[in-house]
């Protein structure tokens, strides 16, 4: 330990005073420049401090009628006080502890600090005092950086589960486009295929019309030409070949659909800007999380939309969307087997309001407090970071909107966000048809 | 017409189905269906020499179907297509579905076709060998089964692992330790399968913070005997898939190793062996991809291993290679 932190730096190395020094050779001692600002000074016997005689009691001595003739030429043992000594090793919280118990108050002495017993110095309370302040706030220092490092790291964990849920997000949306990605790539190779067959039967007719033309026919030639030219066609006649081809055209143009409806959607989530934008279509904003959670969704859930007449928002759709991907991520995962999730939406008294209420396994009282909680997950290891519903409480927040919840064990759950138009002049609370006050979730219906 | 052989497609996107029929259909009688229970029916009714699933379907997973098709159809080779690669499902495939390659959404259509017209030959001449020759496998499973250590008789096992706990629960299953060896390293693994006999392969992918999958696939392309089940912490897909194609991994274990699997792994490992060698045929379902110029694996396999592997193929039974 160094010995800025033990009480050996607060050590005064004053001159002892022995036992059989008599109470008027303390007294002057007390007087001269040396001892001046000390309260007390210690008595020691061969090394050893045996107690201690405070100014204040000699004082008192020496105001009583007579007091230097009836004492000052005892010895000042018979005025000590028992010392409070300390080790000069004792790290200084442990020593001042020790000392705050044991001085008198008011504080009227010093202490004396040994080591091994031996007398070594002389402390001052007051000075250990200005010690622990000094290092008290050395520790809030220390405190405010674990506390900033501390914060920055669960910013860092909250920027992970974002990347996390990001990473899940694009293996979803991977396979979504490989799908697609996968017939259309097909279909131009067997057209590319079929187009070479096509150039080919087409220079052989060409040549078969030449042979026509020619002015002196040749016969075996023709004859030839024709059975090569019917032969080449043959597979263009089969099995309706041609409306095949169409079909695949067909498909082909829906799959590229498909995968720039994905891009774009995809595009909607990756900003990692929080930018506001002015008329945003929540409406929008929930097709497209719900085209990017499609591969979560599929097989399981049946999504109904009741979607009402929204004016624009201003708001992040980046981030809106990210919370809807999170409640709807979180329904599906309730739901074990098949299921419903009903999406309401519906505009009144300056908010818009959003319901997603799923036919899940519900949430349990005791449980439904912790939910917007950090790190609370009820999934295991891996698949919840417990962190999808404490993210989108702050994402609402920060909004000024509201986030809230109704839950039944075995019927299902359903969120309320309901979100400001302008978020500037929030004063009222949103209107009385956003209440979600019961625990009864029932199936809702459009207005 | 029927000198055609058949395939069976399952896939719950119609347009995908559509573009396969297109591009197999000069070569195939190609079926299709969107659902699974009624691509196993349709196995039940007829001979379907290869059969392609996706995975992740409405009803049925592509492991459900592949899994299924193997007790109703065993001689129809068995492959996944799909554009999503999970864990979950790479492994399935392997454990419960056997499968004889694993297809990445999108493909290329000469790779799939070439792939699908070697899985039809291999289907086609094991079709006609158990013609000549009934089934003895369904003979033995009705039989009780014997103890594993029984069913290990006279089979050698190889062992590649750091860690001690694979080899002990192996040897507290077999008992009979002589016939198991533990290597810690590759070097001298390779040195003992190019000495001994060996039928199973137990191993890590990782060894001295090394994936040593490239020695792992050559092997069994030197010598498709030898089964291999592979032990496996690591979540790396793409290499898992490889895995399947470049080196029919016979079982995927993850780890840490659950004893119940390890036993019933081994024991399916020791019975398709002995299966393997009073059929030879069976060999060609294990035929692996060839790989790719670009990824030789000579770079990735030391010299003295690649020694090792040419003693290994030396040693083979057969020592032509099964299918080209
Ligand atoms: N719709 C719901 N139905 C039932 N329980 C829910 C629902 N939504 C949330 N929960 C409960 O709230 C917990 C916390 O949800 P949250 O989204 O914050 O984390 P998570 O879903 O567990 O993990 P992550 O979102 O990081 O994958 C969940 O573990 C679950 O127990
Ligand atoms: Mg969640």
């Amino acid at each position: 330990m160094k010995t800025a932190d033990t009480i050996a730096s607060l050590t005064l190395k004053i001159p002892s005073i022995k036992p059989t020094n008599t109470v008027n050779d303390v007294a002057q001692l007390f007087l001269t420049d040396d001892f001046k600002h000390l309260l007390s000074l210690p008595i020691v016997d061969k090394g050893t401090p045996v107690g201690l005689i405070s100014r204040y009691d000699l004082n008192k001595v020496y105001l009583k009628m007579y007091g230097r003739e009836l004492y000052g030429r005892q010895p000042i043992t018979q005025l000590m006080t028992k010392a409070v000594s300390v080790e000069r090793e004792q790290p200084i919280e442990a020593a001042s502890q020790f000392i705050t118990r044991n001085i008198r108050f008011p504080i009227m002495e010093d202490f004396v600090i040994t080591e091994n017993g031996q007398y070594v110095g002389v402390g001052i309370v007051l000075d250990l005092l200005k010690a622990m302040e000094r290092r008290v706030l050395l520790r809030t220092k220390e405190l405010s950086k674990a506390y900033q490092s501390l914060k920055e790291s669960q910013a860092q964990l909250v920027q992970s589960e974002k990347m996390a849920s990001l990473g899940q997000m694009v293996a979803g949306v991977a396979h979504e486009i490989n799908t697609p990605l996968g017939y259309v790539r097909n279909n131009v190779e067997v057209t590319q295929n079929l187009f070479g067959q096509t150039k080919a039967l087409l220079e052989n007719y060409e040549q078969l019309v030449a042979l026509l033309m020619a002015e002196t026919m040749d016969e075996d030639a023709l004859g030839e030409q024709l059975g090569l030219v019917s032969e080449m066609s043959e597979p263009f006649r089969e099995e309706g070949l041609l409306d095949s081809m169409q079909d695949l055209f067909k498909d082909s143009l829906y799959g590229v659909d498909q995968i720039s409806e994905l891009v774009m959607n995809l595009k909607d989530f990756s900003r990692l800007d929080q930018a506001r934008t002015d008329n945003v279509d929540i409406n929008k904003c929930l097709d497209s999380a719900l085209n990017i959670g499609k591969n979560v969704l599929k097989y399981k859930v049946t999504v109904k939309k009741l979607y009402g007449e929204l004016p624009p928002l201003k708001c992040s759709p980046s981030q809106l969307n990210q919370v809807f991907l999170n409640l709807l991520t979180n329904a599906a995962q309730a739901i074990e087997d098949k299921g419903t999730i009903w999406i309401k939406t519906w505009a009144d008294g300056g908010w818009v309001h959003v319901t997603i209420q799923d036919s899940g396994k519900g949430i349990a009282p005791e449980v439904i407090k912790k939910i917007f909680d950090p790190f609370f997950t009820t999934k295991p290891v891996g698949e919840g970071t417990g962190l999808g519903l404490s993210i989108s409480y702050k994402i609402v927040e920060q909004h000024s909107g509201q986030i809230k919840v109704a839950s039944e064990i075995g019927k299902g759950t359903k969120f309320l966000i309901s979100l400001p138009l302008n978020p500037e002049s929030v004063q009222k609370n949103p209107a009385s048809t956003a209440r979600l006050d019961s625990n009864e979730v029932t199936e809702p219906e459009a207005d | 017409m029927s000198d055609k052989p058949t395939i069976l497609f399952v896939d719950d996107e119609e347009r995908i189905l559509r573009s396969l029929k297109m591009l197999f259909m000069g070569t195939f009688k190609v079926k299709t269906t969107t659902d699974g229970r009624e691509a196993i029916e349709m196995l039940k009714q007829e001979t379907v020499h290869v059969l392609v699933s996706d995975q992740r379907m409405p009803n049925m997973t592509g492991v459900e179907v592949l899994r299924e098709a193997r007790n109703v159809s065993p001689n129809t080779m068995r492959l996944l297509l799909t554009g999503y690669s999970d864990l979950a499902a790479i492994v399935g495939s392997v454990n419960e579905g056997e499968i004889f390659r694993y297809i990445n959404k999108p493909w290329k259509s000469e790779e799939i076709k070439a792939i699908v017209e070697q899985a039809a030959q291999i289907a086609i001449q094991l079709g006609s060998a158990s013609k000549s020759a009934p089934s003895k496998q369904v003979a033995a499973k009705i039989q009780a089964e014997p103890s594993i250590s029984d069913e290990a008789e006279g089979l050698k096992i190889l062992v590649l692992d750091e860690e001690p706990s694979t080899y002990e629960i192996i040897e507290e299953l077999i008992k009979e330790s002589k016939n198991i060896h533990w290597s810690k390293n590759v070097e001298d693994a390779f040195a003992h399968l190019s000495q001994e006999t060996v039928a199973i392969v137990v191993s890590e992918v990782r060894i001295q913070d090394e994936d040593i999958s490239a020695p792992l696939k050559t092997l069994k392309r030197y010598n498709p005997n030898i089964l291999t089940l592979v032990l496996t912490s690591f979540q790396d897909t793409k290499s898992l898939i490889e895995l399947i194609n470049y080196g029919q991994v016979y079982r995927f274990l993850p780890k840490p190793i659950h004893k119940g699997l390890l036993e019933k792994s081994l024991r399916a490992a020791m019975q398709h062996y002995r299966a393997m060698q009073a059929r030879p045929e069976l060999l060609m379902r294990h035929v692996v991809e060839k790989p790719k110029e670009a990824e030789s694996t000579a770079h990735r396999i030391s010299d003295k291993v690649l020694g090792y592997l040419k003693k290994i193929r030396a040693r083979r039974p057969d020592s032509s290679e099964a299918v080209h």
